[in-house]
């Protein structure tokens, strides 16, 4: 059964105010209010366009942020695992390392060593055609292509 | 044996812009930012869901990018006119994503159709491509 228009606007509604405050305590109540439906419709009608419940999505947010903490050096685990939203450090990070395959302290140094290589070898990142063939080699390369 | 692509290019005109497109409009993720001593920026981004693939925003302007002027100016000119097609982008719900774009002033060519493929609409990144964003069957 289609969806109506006004309905996805509802719908982008309360997705657009995770993402704008997933940070806070935000319940199935608050995002049914913010979308205009009853707990039941919403909460089907975003499964459904977004294949992952509220609730999935809100923890996908929340986990982001704190890869971007992390990776930022912004405050201990515990900070951060308060900052993005969860209530529990254990229960935090038990979903980052299954999210992510890394506990957020291995995930942090990973995070950290790579952008140091980042500053410090800057062209072992960008693959030898990006830099050799564009930089040197393209006008010798390019006639043979042509022919 | 060629099994996947890992690195594709797309060219953009300004690369701080193409960062606000396809990062905090679109979603995508940073992959690399990284900074050459000449000034060089080799910054690339992944689709949300296909942290393989490698996109690199170039800026074929970029002193590192050693086109001949003819070659800068035809890019200049195709990137300014919007005559470059970058791609198929999908989503989940191309309604449901066409109506949130649009509140964060992404630009589109109508509303979404039904193709026969899937429900798709066209959208511009404001730097020189179109992109199908598609909602495949």
């Amino acid at each position: 059964m289609p969806i109506a228009p006004d309905v996805y606007k509802k719908i982008v509604t309360a997705k657009l105010y995770i993402d704008g405050n997933f940070t806070e305590a935000i319940d199935l109540d608050r995002l049914s209010r913010e979308a205009c439906l009853s707990r039941f419709h919403f909460h089907r009608l975003f499964t459904r366009i977004y294949r992952v419940t509220p609730h999935q999505y809100l923890t996908r947010k929340r986990i982001e942020e704190a890869k971007r903490c992390l990776a930022a050096n912004e405050g201990s685990i515990t900070e951060i695992c308060n900052e993005v939203g969860f209530e529990s450090i254990g229960s935090f990070s038990t979903l980052f390392k299954k999210e992510i395959g890394h506990a957020p302290t291995n995930y942090r140094v990973l995070a950290r060593e790579r952008q140091q290589q980042t500053r410090e070898q800057p062209r072992s990142f960008i693959p030898h055609c990006f830099i050799e063939h564009l930089n040197s080699n393209i006008q010798e390369a390019a006639p043979e292509t042509v022919m | 044996m060629i099994t996947k692509v890992s690195h594709v290019t797309f060219f953009v005109l300004d690369q701080d812009k193409a960062y606000e497109f396809y990062v905090n409009k679109l979603g995508f993720k940073v992959n690399t930012d990284a900074k050459m001593e000449n000034g060089f920026r080799w910054l690339t981004i992944t689709p949300p869901d296909q942290p393989g693939l490698e996109i690199a925003l170039l800026n074929p302007l970029s002193g590192m990018m050693n086109y001949d002027d003819e070659t800068k100016d035809a890019f200049r000119v195709l990137l300014e006119k919007g005559a470059l097609g970058a791609g198929v982008l999908h989503t989940p719900d191309c309604k449901a994503t066409y109506e949130e774009l649009k509140t964060k002033g992404v630009g589109f060519k109508g509303e979404p159709k039904d193709q026969f493929y899937g429900v798709e609409a066209i959208l511009y990144d404001g730097l020189g491509n179109w992109f199908s964003m598609t909602q495949p069957k």
